[in-house]
């Protein structure tokens, strides 16, 4: 399922925050979104996930038109994501972080325990592929950054979607975490699942990213494999002011 | 996961203590006036746990909750008294009422967080003290309204041990409606919405119905326990049925208590509950009891923000097993201890 906007704006008072972005994202590829900062790149991505309503234009993922629904509506539909300043459930153990993400389904279903064998079962292969399964019963609060980061990551997982947006997943870990960061993405793309990574780490970017959207004032300036990308004198302008 | 003699411990043990409790208390009280306060305290017993389904699931701290139960004696009185119902039907279609009435009113009021939906649930106690002080054709107006006794030949320390026991009966219904919800998977996206609602919202929990839906059952019990007062007490007056202080109370009793835990609000109401009460008796009409609460408020606030329940058995926990201070701590030595194992494993 392919994941797109056309003409997407978003304006805060008299700043364009996003300016008509026709952007589409390629299934089952790792896509990055770069650009410098106030770019647009994280308000894109809230219009996208339904955090913001957008001014105009919409925002399709597959054959649904998903523009200005309500963001549990858009995960439900398959459009997983992390927070830049990573989000987790501060007094609740990482494991319970994990289980928040299953879907009650239905009142009868809402009404059974939330600590069920075969979904706690899947809570802790995802703590476990993470890394963090002997943090399990740890509350979030007491987790470091980089703990955070990978918890936040296990319960998008947890919910299953088919795309999975991340926001600077790299922002503020070290390289031994950045390197499996990178390493996990991979492993996940290859499983089938399609990463939308906003990302300022360029090694990281050209390293794992299979098509990179560039993001300059609002809307896209450029699109295409790293190494197209690496030689835009566009991009160069953008980002290094030449 | 609480394994299963922990959850026999911290849910199993204090039910059967409070099943006694309630069932011997009629018994053991000395004159109808404990027994009628008891009645009281577990009024804001049934009121403090009613609220906790808001307050403790979802964070939402509702100073407004004084109002639906006024609502629920309003409405039973009324029922009885103008549609000829009789007592307990008219109680629960009274709540069946202040249910459906408290869809539109969280539908309005949990759009705003935090501070602002504070003053939102204060603004419905105002609103509703004008409307039943003025509409007196209906209500009674500030004459109050007198709502028959539902068992008319009763003497009176027999009608408030019929109540006892039916406020006992509401409060462990309201207590085993919340501990199902605790540990359900609805309960598990309510306390999502308290930890972050928005990341809760992202991971694809309806957060607004979740919310108002826990908000109508609050509103239920609530209304319930605000009709059994207007049966039980058998006159309504609207500056006290719809008082800014009786949500006041509440909140203090429940944040007392702990918010996160089943018996907290129970715990809170009993302590504040008596204490009002003893106020009232030593003390009459002073306004000594509200400086009193008040500073109960601050240094619960203060120094026991989670409640007197964890910060006890945080204390017992402390005393009985020192080492263990802290998560941290232990996460730390647990990763000391991987880290040696896997060097160990390298040579």
């Amino acid at each position: 399922m392919t994941l797109k906007t056309v003409g997407l704006r978003k304006a805060f008072g008299g700043v364009v925050a996003i300016d008509g972005a026709d952007v589409e994202f390629l299934p089952g590829k790792v896509n990055a979104l770069i650009g410098p900062n106030g770019s647009g790149k994280t308000t894109f991505f809230n219009c996208v996930t339904g955090m913001i309503k957008p001014d105009l234009g919409s925002v399709v993922f597959g054959d649904r038109d998903l523009t200005g629904r309500a963001p549990h509506v858009i995960a439900r539909a398959g459009v997983g994501r992390t927070f830049q300043l990573c989000r987790t459930f501060p007094r609740m153990t990482a494991v319970e972080n994990v289980l928040a993400a299953v879907r009650p389904g239905g009142v009868v279903h809402g009404l059974r325990s939330s600590h069920r064998r075969t979904e706690t079962e899947r809570a802790h292969h995802w703590l476990t592929r993470l890394g963090i399964e002997h943090l399990a019963e740890a509350e979030a609060r007491n987790m470091s950054w980089g703990q955070q980061k990978l918890l936040e990551l296990a319960g998008v997982l947890m919910a299953e979607p088919a795309t999975i947006l991340l926001d600077e997943p790299a922002g503020g870990v070290n390289p031994a975490l950045l390197d499996r960061i990178g390493t996990l993405v991979r492993e996940l793309n290859a499983e089938g699942r399609t990463f939308v990574i906003v990302e300022h780490n360029m090694d990281l970017v050209m390293s794992i990213s299979d098509h990179i959207v560039v993001f300059d004032r609002g809307r896209p300036i450029a699109a295409g494999p790293p190494a197209e990308i690496r030689a835009d004198e566009r991009v160069l302008g953008a980002y290094l002011g030449v | 996961m609480p394994n299963a003699s922990k959850s026999l411990l911290s849910y199993g043990l204090p039910a059967l203590v409070l099943i006694v409790a309630i069932a011997l208390f009629p018994s053991l009280a000395p004159n109808p006036y404990i027994l009628s306060s008891g009645v009281i305290v577990l009024n804001w017993a049934v009121l403090a746990t009613a609220w906790n389904f808001v307050g403790g699931f979802t964070g939402y701290i509702s100073l407004g909750h004084g109002a639906l139960a006024g609502l629920g004696g309003y409405a039973t009185g009324l029922l009885i008294t103008k549609a000829d119902l009789p007592s307990f039907g008219a109680l629960i279609v009274a709540a069946v009422l202040v249910a459906a009435l408290a869809v539109p009113i969280g539908y309005a009021a949990l759009r705003v967080r935090g501070a602002s939906f504070v003053i939102v649930s204060i603004a419905l106690v105002l609103i509703l003290l004008l409307v039943f002080q003025s509409w007196s054709s209906v209500t009674g107006g500030s004459r109050g309204l007198v709502v028959p006794r539902p068992f008319p030949g009763m003497l009176r320390p027999d009608h408030h041990r019929a109540f006892f026991f039916l406020y006992g009966g509401l409060l462990l219904l309201a207590l085993a409606t919340w501990w199902l919800l605790d540990r359900s998977r609805f309960g598990m996206g309510l306390k999502a919405i308290r930890e972050d609602e928005d990341k809760a919202e992202s991971l694809g929990t309806p957060t607004f119905a979740y919310k108002l839906t826990v908000f109508v059952v609050s509103a239920a019990f609530t209304a319930l326990a605000g009709g059994l007062y207007a049966l039980w007490f058998g006159d309504l007056d609207p500056v006290f049925q719809f008082s800014v202080l009786t949500g006041s109370y509440i909140v203090l009793m429940a944040l007392l208590g702990g918010v996160r835990n089943l018996y907290g609000p129970v715990l809170g109401a009993i302590v504040v509950g008596v204490a009002l009460e003893y106020f009232k008796v030593e003390f009459g009409n002073s306004p000594l009891h509200l400086v009193t609460t008040g500073l109960l408020l601050g240094l619960v606030v203060m120094f026991m923000p989670d409640g007197v329940i964890p910060s006890l058995t945080a204390l017992v926990k402390r005393l009985r097993n020192r080492e263990d201070s802290s998560i941290r701590e232990v996460t730390a030595a647990d990763l000391a201890e991987q880290r040696r194992e896997r060097e160990a494993a390298k040579s």
